[in-house]
């Protein structure tokens, strides 16, 4: 008698295990592997490749633009974070409040999120081109700004013009995820806080925001994952350029594989992506074990 | 009754033509070319019509991405049997020993000739004196005027600028900063375009790619530096590829910019106005012609089914009859016994054509593209005042030494 159900279980558990150790475990334990060794064009197709122990990573941590990039990227994927959690909390209160239309405007915000990150990236930078490009436009048309911003060919505005590109992008994703937290609260909670005299800011404090805070912790830490595998729309806006002034780790780690075949130190900085992603993910599953069914 | 004898008189049928009609061995190719006027189109059919023994199966890869699914199928183990490499990646590809071998099938062969190509195309191809590449066509870079602009600012459009002086007084009279009209423009994007977009300039003042710490290459670099300054060409030139620099002179941003004969189709088509080509200016003092050398080779990977049979497509492609066909999208031929007769664009092509002389192959060199990011690096630093032009090729000379002294160029 408990034979049987036991077998079945294994063959269930089995599944899961062997999915992730093929198509998640191998590819890491591949990166890690390629990241001691002296990876080329000539010998890519083998395993056993000469070992080089950490001059990889010393190479990664003694290069310039890795130091520049690594930078890059936490600001990129700190302001996306704070932005599109922001954003996102702001949208989505607006649209549920009651008025014609609501639910229609905020499914068609979502069309965005829906575009290709390369044509969202060329539509970008067709947006900042310095001359003919529809934001200087607006902003001189405003006489917000004088002379012409140079949006992606500045090396100190680059990342910012990148960031609000991801913003915009990325930030309906957050709208809605939040936008659904909310319907999960009860109206009873509000209707009896009015009752005993709370305003609208009272209500948002007290009770929307705590029955929404693990639903926040959550997309921040899905926004996160998200940005830190940001690619395509940088490769098509400003292709990390400037001087790197633009450029994030997956992309860097991309060029020094893809373009400069040097597949070793882009696998050794394929490593720092990863551990950074594995501990927001780490985190991400800690607060989805402590979400507690709102309040 | 009727059916069945019909399926039987087919199958006896089949049953003789078997042995003729053996099935024809596939010849997978990757190519990246999307005009249907590319050659490549009417020589695929061509080569299937002319013979039965092998068919080409032809695969559109991007430019951009043919490198990384190159590198993937290679690592795979599963490659394609004829792929079109753009040419100065060649030699990364073939020091590592991952293309095949065509010296003693170009030995045999009566249509490749190595003596009847170009010396920059052909060398692409070369690597320690074997020969691992055919040139499948050859471009250069050449000056590109609005000559309905010239005419509006009183200069003479019959007089393109022939020196450096021209070219920057010409700019400097083109610019019209209240209609948003540049000047002169030009490609200085961190990647491989935009090294190809200075090498002409580097070369003209006398400078040289293991030199660049010397002054020759930092007149070239404060050339382009001091035009960005001055606002003779935009600041976005260094985030500007070659067909969005093509862009800003088709909607009448920039008054000349450089460009190679790939755009000609999209120029004739989309720009509306008298657009003329003018060989590139040179140094007054030096006196060099100089261009930089672009075209894709035919490659061979290493473990193709099929490298025969591929060898036999090169052979089909580099007939003079079919490169005559590659100008129909501005693609020049990479031989010297081919002359287009009554071409499209007769100036383009005259003027490509003696460019095509001057024209200066990168490397070959196995880390060519590591070459290749230092100086873009310090392009970059350069036109956006991070580092003064002299500075910044300095390092990208310390950063190019090492390469050079481990194998030369």
């Amino acid at each position: 008698m408990p034979g049987s159900p036991s077998a079945l279980l294994y063959v269930f558990l089995a599944l899961p295990i062997l999915y992730l150790i093929g198509f998640v475990g191998f590819p890491i334990a591949y990166n890690l592997m390629m990241s001691v060794q002296e990876v080329n064009l000539g010998n890519i197709t083998e395993f056993i490749r000469p070992f080089v122990g950490l001059d990889n990573y010393r190479t990664v941590l003694a290069d310039e633009s890795f130091q520049k990039v690594l930078v890059n990227t936490l600001v990129f994927v700190g302001c996306n974070v704070v932005a599109q959690v922001g954003i996102g909390l702001a949208v989505a209160l607006f649209f549920a409040q009651d008025f014609p239309g609501a639910g229609f405007m905020r499914g068609l915000l979502l069309c965005s999120w829906m575009l290709p990150a390369l044509v969202v990236g060329a539509l970008w930078k067709w947006i900042f081109a310095t001359e003919y490009g529809v934001a200087n436009y607006v902003l001189q048309a405003l006489h917000l700004t004088g002379s012409p911003i140079h949006w992606l060919s500045d090396p100190s505005v680059a990342l910012t013009s990148v960031t609000l590109a991801n913003i915009w992008f990325g930030m309906p994703f957050s709208m809605i995820l939040i936008a659904a937290a909310l319907t999960a609260i009860p109206k009873e909670h509000y209707e009896a806080a009015s009752l005993d005299g709370a305003g609208s800011a009272a209500r948002f404090w007290y009770i929307t925001l705590p029955a929404l805070r693990p639903a926040l912790l959550a997309v921040a830490c899905l926004v996160t994952i998200y940005t830190m595998r940001a690619f395509d729309l940088i490769f098509a806006m400003t292709q990390g350029g400037p001087l790197d002034a633009s450029n994030v780790l997956p992309l860097l780690s991309y060029q020094f594989s893809f373009k400069q075949f040097d597949f070793g130190v882009g696998s050794a900085m394929g490593s720092f992506a990863f551990l950074i992603v594995f501990g927001v993910a780490l985190l991400y599953v800690r607060t989805l074990k402590h979400e507690e069914p709102a309040i | 009754m009727l059916k069945r004898s019909r399926i039987l008189v087919v199958a006896a049928l089949c049953a003789l033509a078997g042995p003729v009609l053996a099935q024809p061995k596939t010849i997978s190719l990757w190519h990246p070319f999307t005009l249907e006027t590319d050659m490549i189109y009417g020589g695929i059919k061509a080569f299937n019509e002319s013979q039965s023994e092998y068919r080409i199966d032809p695969r559109i890869v991007p430019g951009p991405q043919m490198d990384s699914e190159l590198i993937k199928a290679i690592a795979s183990g599963s490659v394609p049997d004829l792929v079109t490499l753009d040419n100065p990646v060649v030699a990364s590809f073939s020091a590592q020993g991952t293309l095949t071998d065509l010296t003693d099938r170009i030995s045999k062969s009566t249509t490749i000739k190595p003596d009847v190509y170009f010396k920059g195309p052909w060398a692409s191809g070369l690597w320690k004196q074997r020969i691992f590449a055919v040139p499948r066509d050859a471009n250069t870079l050449a000056l590109c005027y609005n000559a309905d602009m010239f005419k509006a600012k009183g200069l003479d459009p019959d007089k393109p600028p022939k020196t450096w002086t021209e070219l920057l007084d010409a700019a400097k009279a083109l610019k019209d900063p209240a209609k948003n009209v540049y000047g002169f423009g030009f490609s200085a994007v961190q990647a491989e375009e935009g090294v190809f977009q200075f090498l002409p300039f580097l070369h003209q003042a006398g400078g040289a790619i293991d030199k660049l710490d010397a002054p020759e290459a930092t007149e070239a670099l404060t050339f382009w530096a001091d035009m960005v300054k001055d606002g003779i060409a935009s600041r976005d030139v260094i985030n500007q590829r070659q067909y969005e620099v093509t862009n800003t002179f088709m909607a009448g941003n920039a008054a000349m910019v450089m460009c190679g004969p790939w755009e000609l189709p999209r120029l004739q088509k989309e720009a509306k106005f008298e657009w003329r080509l003018a060989l590139l200016p040179v140094k007054a003092g030096k006196d060099i012609a100089a261009s930089s050398l672009g075209g894709y080779d035919w490659v061979v990977p290493k473990g193709a089914k099929n490298a025969d049979g591929a060898f036999r497509f090169i052979e089909f492609m580099s007939d003079p009859k079919i490169l005559n066909e590659g100008w129909k999208t501005g693609r020049l031929a990479p031989r010297t016994d081919v002359t287009v007769t009554d071409p499209l664009w007769p100036q383009a092509y005259g003027i490509y054509r003696k460019q095509l002389e001057s024209a200066r192959a990168r490397g070959p060199h196995p880390q060519w593209p590591e070459i290749s990011r230092a100086i873009q690096i310090a392009m970059q630093e350069a036109i956006t005042g991070t580092k003064p032009a002299n500075t910044a090729l300095a390092d990208a000379a310390r950063k190019i030494k090492p390469i050079l002294a481990k194998t030369p160029l």
